[in-house]
């Protein structure tokens, strides 16, 4: 699985081949198929593992932060970008290749992100009157600029980007001002 | 679209080709929305662009030079409509400006979900390399929002990953709603969308009073 998201992250989905993988992950073609139907199915145990990851840390950090709603935002924010940082090749599986490698790949993208959404959700203030759409936008436009960092291969400064992207996130929720 | 007549016509070559070249994209659009990417083939563009393959060959080198010229012909045609929107307002009219232009963009989309779908979906989907594409149109909208924005309520000026996270939030969220099919409703989200817009560099009360007021 690591062979795979490292292969993903320097050339593609499309352009990683079955040969490449085993021969990075220095295991025989047969010990390949014996775990896995084919290139598909690696490539969702890597996506799906590297989620799992990634939102528990995310989940742990939450619970682990002081009562207040801005600090549990703060430190799931924080969790993700370290992981991001620690992890870029499983950070360009999920938030850069998934989305298009294959449609199954594209749907479980899709259920990962409505996750994160209801995390926030259930983090976030339960003011009454902010628009439904709100959560599902902001983790759109997180996921965004996280996005364009990793095609970029700036991974490594993820969480440089903390300030910025926690005041993208407060904000709708606090009304004027600065966020710490 | 309709068909040119048949038979010698006076037309000169280049309109001939020019109209074939428009049929063959809105072909390619339309197939896109009815059966997705993989079952849309050069045979199927030119029978609802009622074109033959040969010329389709003449216009596009594949499918998938079809597709990027359809891609970046939705993109400017959804660019015109917001441009257009945005025209009518001074620099220093930045809220008005990104209501209407907002506006029509929800309105551009909810009309022609077909549209929607290739610029919001397929083009972040399809793979094959119009991902770039898609980053670079999302990208070039960026500045609609960010020219004359105000200072954020604190005076600071508002960073450049805020802009673009507003832009590629809002981008995402439309995605969203033409891949669940619901591309026709997306006009109900206008208020959502413009607080979402506006709460970042006027505070959440003002662009509430805004919309509101407006």
């Amino acid at each position: 699985m690591d062979a795979m998201a490292e292969l993903c992250a320097e050339q593609g989905y499309e352009a990683t081949k079955i040969a490449d993988i085993v021969r990075r992950a220095r295991v025989a073609r047969k010990t390949l198929y014996d775990n896995f139907d084919g290139k598909e199915e690696l490539f969702l145990a890597s996506f799906d593992s590297a989620v799992e990851d990634a939102f528990g840390r995310v989940e742990e950090a939450c619970k682990g932060a002081e009562a207040g709603w801005a600090d549990r935002v703060a430190a799931g924010l924080r969790a993700f970008l370290a992981y991001i940082a620690e992890n870029p090749a499983a950070a360009r599986v999920c938030l850069v290749e998934a989305i298009s490698a294959t449609p199954t790949a594209s749907a479980r993208y899709d259920a990962a992100v409505q996750r994160f959404i209801e995390l926030l959700g259930r983090n976030a203030p339960p003011e009454t009157g902010l628009p439904d759409t709100l959560e599902e936008t902001l983790v759109g436009g997180v996921a965004w600029i996280l996005h364009q960092r990793i095609r970029r291969g700036e991974t490594e400064q993820a969480l440089d980007l903390t300030p910025e992207l926690l005041d993208f996130l407060l904000s709708p929720y606090q009304g004027v001002g600065k966020s710490k | 679209m309709e068909r040119l007549p048949r038979g010698r016509h006076g037309l000169s070559p280049e309109f001939v080709a020019q109209n074939q070249r428009e049929r063959l994209i809105a072909g390619l659009i339309g197939a896109l929305y009815d059966v997705g990417y993989q079952k849309t083939t050069v045979s199927l563009i030119g029978q609802r662009a009622s074109v033959s393959k040969s010329d389709f060959y003449k216009h596009f080198q594949s499918k998938d030079e079809c597709f990027f010229a359809a891609y970046e012909a939705a993109v400017e045609q959804i660019r015109e409509q917001v441009v257009t929107a945005c025209a009518g307002h001074e620099e220093s009219e930045w809220s008005p400006r990104m209501q209407d232009g907002i506006a029509a963009l929800l309105a551009c989309l909810a009309s022609d979900p077909a549209l929607a779908s290739i610029s919001l979906v397929e083009g972040l989907r399809a793979g094959r390399g119009v991902y770039d594409r898609y980053q670079a149109a999302v990208e070039s909208f960026v500045p609609y929002l960010r020219q004359g924005a105000p200072r954020a309520p604190d005076g600071e000026k508002v960073p450049a990953s805020t802009d673009e996270a507003v832009v590629g939030g809002i981008a995402s969220l439309l995605g969203r709603r033409v891949l669940a099919g619901e591309a026709e409703r997306i006009g109900e989200l206008l208020p959502d969308v413009l607080e979402f817009a506006l709460t970042p560099y006027l505070g959440v009360t003002e662009a509430r009073r805004i919309i509101s007021a407006g």
